[in-house]
């Protein structure tokens, strides 16, 4: 394979497949709670992160991971505070987007060095932000292993998870962390603007096809690595953007999961069990 | 002698300044069957959710098995069936997976199930009628199958109190009568106790020890279960704590 010749397919290949399994795992949870705009929220706080990391002088990812969980905490207390959900969501959203732009105007990035941040620049990552977004995945990856019985009836029925003893604020918390992790560590790679839909579109075409939740996870985490390889690969022949051609990717596979699901409905009309 | 499950001792609750509930005072005893019932909005799930420590009451008092709400821990014996028309979810889960979410606040972290957990999921999944379709998605299952698995999963952790919330919403009469003698088991045979809320008689009629109505805020206690239309204001602490059922 010509593609794996080059060392920044190499570095490319492997952060988008680490960072496009991990997102849809954290996704199924944002999605069963109908949060799915929570990670393009963070990622628009993420992106004023990057700003002030240009004003003050600091690495990007940490300015972003810095503002980032401050933003889940945030967004977390107004929640909990009364704020309608879309309403938290939309302050944490324009917010971040109006940060972003006046701390980058005032540093002076170029347009650019921005447009990397937001729609991606897989093609220029060196092994160092490669190891550091493995190390976010790993970190993501090894919470939600340990939190997912708890975060399964959080995300179910969140009453009956209180009831049951589950200490839902702090879950609502870390979940929401974990979003901002991946925003973060999504980044580089696919792009503050496109990393959200990972971790919800793979989900969506995932649920059209399976019959559990930790199958929808599994099927999930296959087709958000599977866009990454065949979405980079496509770039790399077509001369496509990669962020871009990886989500289209996604969306594809969630047009041929819900052709696959409407052409079962047809074969065997759904019958509920008899009670 | 039975002892209290779940006690109410004057309390006020409001939304804002919207008074729901005022100066309640309800007693519900170790396996007693007792249904709320009364008007839409007159406060019946709002008393459930301040007995489960969902809400906090601004004047009164609740405790669970004898203890204030604010130092209750013992959260596996209590189990809830909120009120929602179906257990259907915007992700696909299986029947099994909806009864192990109620094992969650007992296993903590990194906890796995243990032989007794598992034990006890094939019991409620058998009692429940659910162990045949265990694996079957709850979005794919019929309003009664659905209840079922929600109920199954508040009787996981073998609760001694056990609080419905309009369970028979989108349920159809077959599933009802399947309810029905699920209910009559776990009260006569376990002997755990039942918060029933309904607006519809029907499902608790020769169930229930006692019918407690909402008016307005106020608890009001009907004295026969079989004619809850008789009735007065008052307050509805059990009759006695002798642990005597009434004749049903």
């Amino acid at each position: 394979m010509r593609i794996l010749e080059f060392g920044y397919m190499q570095r490319a290949l492997v952060a988008c497949t680490v960072v496009c399994a991990v997102a849809p795992l954290a996704g199924t949870f944002v999605v069963q709670r109908r949060q799915s705009l929570v990670g393009d929220g963070l990622g628009h706080v993420a992106f004023a992160g990057v700003g002030l990391a240009f004003l003050v002088g600091i690495s990007p990812l940490a300015g972003a991971l810095a503002l980032t969980l401050m933003a889940a905490g945030v967004l977390v207390r107004l929640q909990r505070g009364g704020l309608a959900g879309d309403l938290s969501l939309a302050l944490i959203f324009y917010g971040g987007i109006a940060l972003g732009y006046l701390f980058a105007q005032r540093s002076g990035a170029g347009l650019n060095t921005l447009l990397g941040f937001l729609f991606g620049s897989p093609l220029n990552l060196q092994w160092p932000t490669v190891a550091a977004i493995i190390g976010l995945s790993a970190a993501t990856l090894v919470v939600l292993l340990a939190l997912y019985g708890p975060l399964v009836s959080l995300a179910f029925d969140e009453q009956a998870a209180r009831v049951s003893g589950v200490p839902a604020d702090g879950l609502v918390l870390a979940l929401t962390v974990i979003v901002g992790l991946i925003v973060v560590g999504g980044m580089n790679a696919i792009g503050l603007l496109l990393i959200a839909a990972m971790m919800i579109v793979p989900v969506a075409a995932a649920s059209q096809v399976a019959r559990s939740y930790r199958a929808t996870m599994g099927i999930a985490s296959g087709i958000g690595a599977s866009s990454a390889l065949v979405g980079l690969t496509v770039a790399f022949h077509a001369d496509y953007t990669p962020g871009a051609s990886i989500v289209l990717v996604a969306i594809g596979c969630y047009i041929l999961a819900a052709a696959a699901r409407q052409l079962r409905r047809r074969r065997r009309p759904l019958t509920a069990a008899t009670a | 002698m039975r002892a209290p499950a779940l006690e109410y001792d004057q309390v006020t609750f409001g939304y804002g300044r919207i008074p729901v509930l005022r100066e309640a005072s309800l007693r519900l005893l170790e396996g007693e069957f007792v249904a709320v019932i009364g008007a839409n909005g007159s406060g019946k799930s709002t008393l459930m959710r301040l007995g489960l420590g969902l809400l906090k009451p601004s004047h009164g008092t609740v405790r669970l098995f004898g203890e204030p709400l604010n130092r209750f821990q013992d959260w596996g014996k209590v189990g809830y069936v909120p009120q929602r028309a179906s257990a259907a979810s915007t992700v696909p889960v299986s029947v099994e997976e909806v009864v192990r979410t109620g094992l969650a606040g007992d296993l903590g972290l990194l906890r796995r199930p243990s032989a007794s957990h598992r034990q006890r999921m094939e019991h409620v999944l058998d009692v429940m009628g659910l162990a045949a379709i265990r694996k079957e998605p709850v979005g794919h299952l019929s309003g009664g199958q659905q209840q079922r698995s929600l109920i199954a999963r508040a009787l996981v952790t073998a609760p001694r109190l056990l609080v419905l919330d309009e369970p028979t919403t989108g349920v159809d009469a077959d599933a009802r009568g399947v309810l029905r003698e699920s209910l009559e088991h776990l009260v006569h045979v376990e002997g755990v106790a039942v918060a029933y809320i309904s607006h519809d008689p029907e499902g608790f009629a020769g169930l229930a020890d006692r019918v407690v109505e909402l008016r307005a805020g106020r608890v009001v206690v009907c004295e026969d279960p079989t004619a809850h239309g008789h009735s007065h204001e008052m307050d509805a602490r059990a009759p006695s704590a002798s642990g005597e059922r009434p004749p049903s």
